[in-house]
């Protein structure tokens, strides 16, 4: 035999003989590791993390475990993911609009998949909506306002109601003639052009769920265009997010949006080209250009006994 | 140029070069958008091996988008290395691919020929390999840089610290980025992305970062990401920057969607040279993602993959200190999946190194794709081993402006540990001397932000 061969036969009876892995001392009592939590409201578990939370909202003061997160901030974290993956996921029910008193329509999209993938199908009518619409809403409006999905359909039915109609009651209250209430399905933003340009609005208002960041999943924004049709590009636009109970409340973003569409109705105009400096005070995050104020961060996870 | 082939009988023909590399792309939301994707898994397979007989010489001959149009085009082909590229214009993509894959072939060699390949030579030879394939070709390919601290040597794992904040306190911003250096983030760049786009705000965040790095003496650099116009306009206030930073797209109507042009992007880099505050000769900082272009109208009927390999052309120009490619943020219509993203991860990060620019990632995704927490750990892992030069850094992951989900402060240890991988010299050293890391085991100030009050 070569030498090759017999130290291979060696080898092989030697791993055969015993087993693969040392003994090891019996195992002892592991202590419980230090109390690593995510921090409630009331209760900041250093110094660093309070003084982190007048600042940020950014997750600080966690600790580590070895390198990784502590069990109670993976479970915080997870349910931050899952509520923002549920308002993405969610789906408005065949007649939410009609039980709630508005005119359904339905963008091209066919499926929620395709609502994600195109979105240049979300900024179109579907033809029998777009007749439906010429046929049953009123023409000729000062302001159409539209309540819609977009990317969160648990926003719009949380704060859709309310901020539709706070902003329709603040547009009647100044004299404005507002369009048939409506709701669409797998809408885009664009998709206000086409229907603002069908019933010959002055200003459209698509309001809509906004794409949810961690942990919210129930923002609304809105997008306000003077003179809408199609081929209208996002310069055009002005817009307003974080519309909910913790953000701007609807009622009071009502409010601002009116303050918002009078600005365009005066200077015949909307996007880049609005001057709206005069109007701060009353604007507060309209006045801005996307600006999203940031929201407290709740603890999700409560285990009862 | 033979622009056919025949699978099990049927006939596959193609109109240009700019079809085939189209057809040739693996699955990608966007380019099914953009109506330039294959109809079946055979017909995609029937254009890669079109595109395997090509030659690179084919490739230069046919950029995607015309000379004629495009400055993008002109740049890369009026720039490009004669030498380098007559060493490999014979060579069909597939001998190409096989040319990288060699054992003897080395990273030396690669780095010699890369400024003789144009961005559709690396995208070309992209689609013929597989994510192992780039993974093993991208792990070769060395592309060192240095500002303050020198990126990109073999065996290290750098990482951007992102300390965003929705509405640029600067305070929240320094508590983030301290909390962020206790676990050894922020070496390749400490980078806020700032809420509002103005030269004040910017300087007055640069100077907030500035003064911390002093202090401590924190051996990286700092970056504010406005506008390239916004940063110039900084410049002038006297504020320190240590690199500049833009957004770039592969075609010149993107980039003028994006407010750029290479001219504009030439007087920024003559400016940084003069009066950036880094050590250099490493100065400017670019990002890039796939379906940008697109996503302004301006792809010109080329496939998503094959621009972002222009981004990447138009970038070396500048000997950038760090290039990324942003890849989940741009939404499931670009790349809609965990499978979509994992795979243009893969893909930036070689063709980046194949073009000979340091490039990093930030692996990532918004809340409306498809993608799990778990598939995005493991895209961090697969760039890590396939040598990525650096990664992103926020807490738990959570852009708290830009809404997405990115590499946490957790992330960068934990891949250093399980790879084996150091931050760059300079920093590592910092680590060491403050107590955060012992050797290549957490310090005892490791996660301990009260050691940089």
């Amino acid at each position: 035999m070569s030498l090759t061969r017999t130290l291979m036969a060696e080898l092989a009876a030697r791993l055969t003989s015993r087993p693969a892995q040392g003994a090891v001392a019996p195992a002892t009592l592991v202590a419980p590791p230090p109390e690593r939590i995510f921090p409630r409201q009331e209760q900041r578990h250093s110094p660093f993390a309070e003084e982190a939370a007048k600042h940020t909202t950014a997750l600080l003061g966690i600790g580590h475990v070895g390198t990784r997160y502590a069990t109670d901030v993976v479970l915080q974290f997870q349910a931050e993911l899952a509520v923002a993956h549920e308002a993405v996921g969610a789906v408005l029910a065949p007649d939410w609009a009609s039980s709630h008193g508005l005119l359904p329509l339905y963008s091209r999209v066919k499926d929620h998949r395709e609502f994600l993938l195109r979105p240049d199908l979300g900024r179109r009518l579907a033809p029998e909506s777009l007749q439906r619409l010429r046929q049953e809403a009123k023409g000729g409006v000062d302001i159409q306002p539209i309540l819609a999905d977009g990317l969160s359909a648990v926003a719009c039915m949380g704060s859709g109601m309310k901020l539709l109609e706070a902003f329709t009651a603040a547009c009647e209250q100044r004299g404005w003639s507002v369009g048939t209430p409506m709701c669409a399905h797998f809408a885009r933003v664009w998709l206000e052009d086409e229907i603002g340009e069908a019933v010959q609005a002055r200003v459209a208002a698509i309001l809509l769920g906004e794409r949810p960041g961690l942990g919210t999943g129930d923002g609304l924004s809105a997008y306000l265009v003077y003179d809408p049709k199609v081929g209208r590009t996002d310069s055009d636009r002005n817009m307003m997010s974080n519309i909910h109970p913790r953000g701007t409340p609807p009622e009071q973003a009502g409010r601002r949006l009116a303050v918002l569409a009078g600005a365009m109705l005066e200077q015949r105009s909307s996007g880049v080209g609005l001057e709206l400096s005069h109007l701060t005070a009353e604007l507060g995050e309209a006045a801005g250009t996307g600006y999203r104020a940031p929201q407290a961060r709740q603890r999700l996870v409560e285990v009862h006994a | 140029m033979h622009l056919a082939a025949t699978i099990r009988g049927t006939v596959y023909r193609f109109d240009s070069v700019r079809e085939v590399l189209a057809k040739a792309n693996p699955p990608k939301s966007g380019d099914v958008l953009a109506g330039v994707a294959a109809r079946s898994a055979v017909e995609r397979v029937a254009a890669r091996a079109v595109l395997a007989q090509l030659s690179l010489a084919d490739l230069r001959d046919h950029p995607v988008v015309p000379y004629e149009i495009d400055e993008i085009t002109r740049l890369v082909e009026d720039h490009l290395d004669e030498v380098a590229y007559r060493a490999v214009a014979h060579l069909t993509v597939g001998q190409f691919r096989e040319w990288l894959l060699s054992s003897a072939t080395t990273g030396a060699e690669i780095r010699a020929v890369s400024p003789g390949l144009t961005p559709e030579m690396a995208a070309a030879v992209c689609k013929l390999m597989s994510n192992l394939d780039l993974m093993c070709v991208g792990a070769k390919c060395e592309v060192v840089v240095r500002a303050n601290s020198t990126l990109g040597l073999p065996g290290r794992l750098s990482s951007r610290l992102q300390p965003n904040h929705p509405s640029d306190d600067v305070q929240g911003i320094l508590l983030s980025m301290r909390e962020g250096l206790s676990y050894g983030c922020g070496d390749a760049v400490i980078g806020i992305n700032p809420a509002t786009d103005t030269a004040a705000s910017t300087a007055e965040i640069l100077r907030a970062v500035d003064g911390v790095m002093r202090k401590h003496r924190i051996p990286t650099q700092h970056c504010v990401l406005s506008h390239v116009t916004v940063q110039m306009q900084a410049l002038d206030l006297g504020c320190p920057m240590d690199l500049m930073f833009q957004s770039l797209s592969g075609t010149e109507s993107g980039n003028r969607a994006f407010g750029i042009s290479v001219s504009l992007i030439d007087e920024a880099w003559e400016k940084m040279k003069a009066m950036g505050s880094t050590q250099g000769p490493n100065v400017m900082y670019f990002e890039t993602g796939q379906g940008s272009a697109l996503s302004s109208a301006a792809h010109h009927g080329a496939d998503q993959l094959t621009l972002e390999a222009r981004c990447y052309g138009f970038a070396r120009r500048y000997e950038p200190f760090l290039v990324n490619t942003v890849v989940g943020f741009i939404g499931p219509e670009y790349l809609e999946n965990g499978r979509q993203i994992t795979r243009a991860g893969l893909e930036d990060h070689f063709m980046g190194k194949l073009l000979g620019v340091p490039m990093g990632c930030d692996a990532c995704f918004t809340y409306h794709a498809d993608m799990s927490q778990d598939e995005l750990e493991s895209l961090k892992v697969l760039l890590a081993a396939a040598g990525c030069t650096y990664l992103m850094s926020l807490p738990v992951g959570d852009d708290i402006m830009l809404n997405y989900q990115s590499t946490s402060y957790h992330d960068i240890p934990s891949l250093r540990g399980l790879l084996g991988k150091r931050p760059t010299p300079e920093f590592d050293a910092w680590l060491q001397d403050r107590g955060i890391m012992d050797g290549d085991q957490p310090g005892k100030a490791f996660g301990d932000p009260r050691s940089l009050q």
